[in-house]
């Protein structure tokens, strides 16, 4: 067996390894959540939905966070670990998906709720804003990486928090809220409305909802194995 | 007992080029064709839109499966990817198609330097056309004297975006014409396939078929019945006859039955398997009477690999550029492939894209600060109103040493005990003296097209890569400079051809799949006049 051979089966071996650790560190109170010993990828709905209001942006809407919530929900649940990853263009690497972040992400909201407890005396779910943004910022920690990644960058983030953002604002639909402008990235648009500036956002009803069929897409992203360092991107 | 099969033309790989060739073939000559392809085919039509949603959600591998374990390069194979799958490495192409201009194939003539190609443009052009009309291009020319053509391209070009608008604007202050770069995307229905939408993820899938990919062709072929398609099927050598030099067989694995031998037997042998894979075959098929391999008495198989380098920058242009709107469609300037009068040789191409890099949503503001919900967007939307993003990209072309090589691993194996391919690329004396003044000229005219146009300077990286490559195979006149002819005739075996890339002598300063398309055409005319035309 070549070394390549001996180094595929090595990163898919220890990725599975370390998914099982995580879940093997969760605290016994959540593991006890889990039905007959499985592998559940969902993670504390309220605690989730309280840390969505204030990651997500407010314009929105309460239906809007709700939305993204469950999206966001969905994704994870379809998750398949340590999938082979798409190669970039002139790398023979083969690379595989990080493990089930779900075991960790839901450590961490309990952590949350736990600290709540622990500081206030009152779940993390029933906290003010200010309180809750407190306790998401100490959780969060100093980081170097200024940057959020995109949709399926956001599955190796080390922080549910940082995921959920990542989710979100990785979307065709944040972009389209920050500009807003109804760009609709990465959708089935007609050749002929290229030249026309994308029309103005007005309303909240203007705001594109992603379909329902589908894993709650990502941004069409650059190579991953690019960098604007390296500069490439696709279509090179 | 080994599993025989018998044909007319024995195809080894299935990329682009034997697709164009295998087409060609079908369509005008009474031939029994045979592809051979080392990997499995990819995932059908109607499955696409379902992998691109795991692509998009997930990163996933929208062509999983294209690679056989093992069958790795040793060294540093610029440009290459696994694509061990029908359709080769162009399933992950982002389909843009310009042609090498006319200077490409004379720079020693006209400049002193490298090497002619054995053909000329236009001996190429009409390979170009037909190519361009089998995978369907869409585009619009450019001025006459930078895009010399014979006919108009088969469809219209890419609609040039909002965006790209205003680059084209922008980029056109210092009086360098810009036009959109063609692409093998329908922008109407045509080949059976829809027309582009914009859905954005051309590389590494488009989920509805607007891009042409080979396995298009070669499933047409196969259902019309004029194709027979050997997949899982690795070709470890070719033997000639005894006492000639005409190859009488492909001697193969099935990777499903790897203890039955296959046998594959045919009037013409072509190899068609990309700038590694196809050296390595030549090199691999040594015997008694071909000690370093078939087609290498002159020592030149495996050697002249070549790409093109990029100079890289990001720019922050005065005014809003929406990411997302076609952001694989690119404008292109073939402007700065001609060198400067009296000036020393340097050839580019000049592109420029929408870009959002350093312009997405953050966590931490510039202090540090934590930013959530609220505050991200508002951190994000004042930093892009009223300006944008645009990434520009020259390549120069590479001008290969003799060194640059494909060699046999002297003790790594892959799974059938064959050796593996080494890759190492090198730059020939000239072009190393080159370099330097190369990626500072082309970072010049960045900094030239920013302050003629407004704006900001973000970065400029030369790239270490050597895209696109070549060689490997080289065509040359005769047998002292080149392994093919230029037709890709192996010139010490008349019923052997090498095809596509591993024959280019340079590969140019731009993309050069349509040239290895229209390579693979002009093969098909030739290896053609073998066998009777097909009565219509």
């Amino acid at each position: 067996m070549s070394d390549s051979q001996d180094r595929r089966a090595f990163l898919k071996r220890s990725a599975a390894a370390v998914s099982a650790a995580a879940v093997g560190c969760r605290p016994a109170e959540a593991r006890a959540d889990t039905p007959s010993g499985e592998t559940s990828r969902a993670l504390p709905p309220a605690i989730l939905r309280a840390v969505a209001a204030i990651a997500l942006p407010s314009e929105l809407g309460e239906d809007g966070v709700e939305r993204v919530v469950r999206g966001f929900e969905s994704w994870l649940a379809e998750y398949r670990p340590v999938a082979e990853q798409v190669h970039g263009y002139g790398s023979q690497e083969i690379r595989y998906g990080p493990p089930d972040p779900a075991p960790r992400w839901r450590a961490q909201l309990e952590a949350l709720d736990g600290e709540a407890r622990a500081r206030h005396g009152a779940r993390f779910a029933d906290l003010g804003p200010e309180d809750r943004r407190t306790l998401i910022e100490s959780a969060l920690g100093s980081g170097d990486e200024a940057g959020l990644p995109d949709r399926a960058g956001a599955l190796r983030s080390e922080h549910v928090v940082v995921g959920l953002a990542g989710f979100f604002f990785g979307s065709p639909e944040a972009t389209d809220l920050c500009y807003r402008r109804r760009i609709a990235g990465g959708t089935c648009r007609p050749l002929a409305s290229s030249p026309e500036v994308p029309p103005a956002l007005e309303t909240a009803g203007d705001r594109p909802a992603p379909r329902p069929d589908t894993l709650g897409r990502g941004r069409p992203r650059p190579d991953p194995a690019a960098s604007p360092e390296r500069g490439l991107e696709p279509g090179s | 007992m080994p599993r025989v099969v018998e044909t007319d033309v024995c195809v080894i790989g299935s990329g682009i080029t034997a697709a164009m060739l295998v087409a060609k073939l079908a369509d005008e000559r009474d031939a029994g064709v045979t592809v051979v392809e080392a990997g499995e085919r990819p995932a059908a039509t109607g499955d696409r839109p379902r992998l691109r949603e795991r692509y998009l959600a997930y990163g996933e591998n929208p062509w999983p499966g294209d690679h056989i374990d093992g069958f790795t390069v040793v060294g540093r194979p610029h440009g290459f990817s696994p694509s061990h799958t029908l359709g080769g490495l162009a399933m992950h192409w982002g389909a843009v198609t310009p042609r090498f201009t006319p200077e490409d194939f004379r720079t020693r003539t006209l400049f002193g330097i490298g090497d002619d190609w054995p053909l000329e443009y236009s001996d190429l052009d009409r390979a170009y056309e037909e190519a361009e009309a089998r995978m369907g291009v869409a585009g619009d020319p450019g001025p006459e004297h930078l895009d010399p053509r014979s006919a108009p391209y088969p469809m219209p070009g890419i609609p040039l975006t909002w965006n790209l608008e205003r680059l084209k604007e922008w980029g056109e202050r210092t009086g360098v014409p810009f036009w959109g770069m063609p692409s093998a995307k329908n922008t109407r229905p045509y080949g059976g396939r829809p027309a582009c939408c914009r859905h954005e993820t051309c590389w590494p899938i488009c989920p509805i078929g607007a891009k042409y990919s080979p396995e298009f062709t070669f499933e047409a072929l196969e259902r019309a019945g004029r194709l027979s398609l050997l997949a899982s099927t690795v070709v470890r050598r070719l033997r000639t006859e005894p006492g000639s030099e005409r190859v009488a067989v492909a001697e193969a694995v099935d990777r499903t039955a790897p203890d039955e031998p296959v046998e594959i037997r045919a009037r013409v042998f072509v190899v068609a398997a990309g700038y590694v894979w196809s050296p390595h075959l030549l090199l691999l098929s040594r015997d008694a009477r071909h000690p370093d391999g078939l087609a290498n008495r002159s020592g030149l198989v495996g050697r002249h690999l070549a790409g093109h380098r990029g100079v890289n920058a990001f720019v922050e242009v005065p005014f809003e550029v929406y990411p997302g709107m076609n952001g694989q469609h690119s404008l292109l300037s073939t402007h700065f492939m001609r060198p400067d009068p009296g000036g020393r040789y340097l050839r580019h191409d000049f592109r420029i894209w929408e870009s959002a890099v350093g312009r997405g949503a953050r966590l931490r503001d510039d202090t540090g600060a934590v930013l959530l919900g609220d505050e991200i967007l508002a951190d994000w939307r004042e930093r892009t109103r009223g300006r944008g993003t645009a990434r520009l990209r020259g390549y120069y072309d590479v001008l290969p040493s003799r060194e640059s090589r494909v060699t046999l691993h002297d003790a790594e194996r892959n799974a059938f005990g064959d050796p593996v391919p080494v890759v190492s690329f090198a730059d020939s004396e000239a072009s190393a003296a080159l370099r330097r003044y190369s990626e500072e000229t082309i970072a010049r005219r960045f900094r030239e097209t920013v302050r003629a146009g407004g704006g900001t300077l973000l970065s400029v990286r030369p790239g270490d890569s050597q895209e696109h490559p070549g060689g490997g195979c080289r065509m040359g006149a005769d047998a002292a400079t080149g392994v093919v002819d230029s037709y890709g005739r192996a010139h010490e075996h008349e019923n052997l051809f090498v095809v596509g890339a591993p024959t280019f002598v340079t590969a140019g300063c731009t993309n050069g799949t349509l040239t290895m398309a229209a390579l693979g055409v002009r093969a098909a005319a030739e290896l053609g006049r073998e066998f009777p035309a097909r009565e219509a």
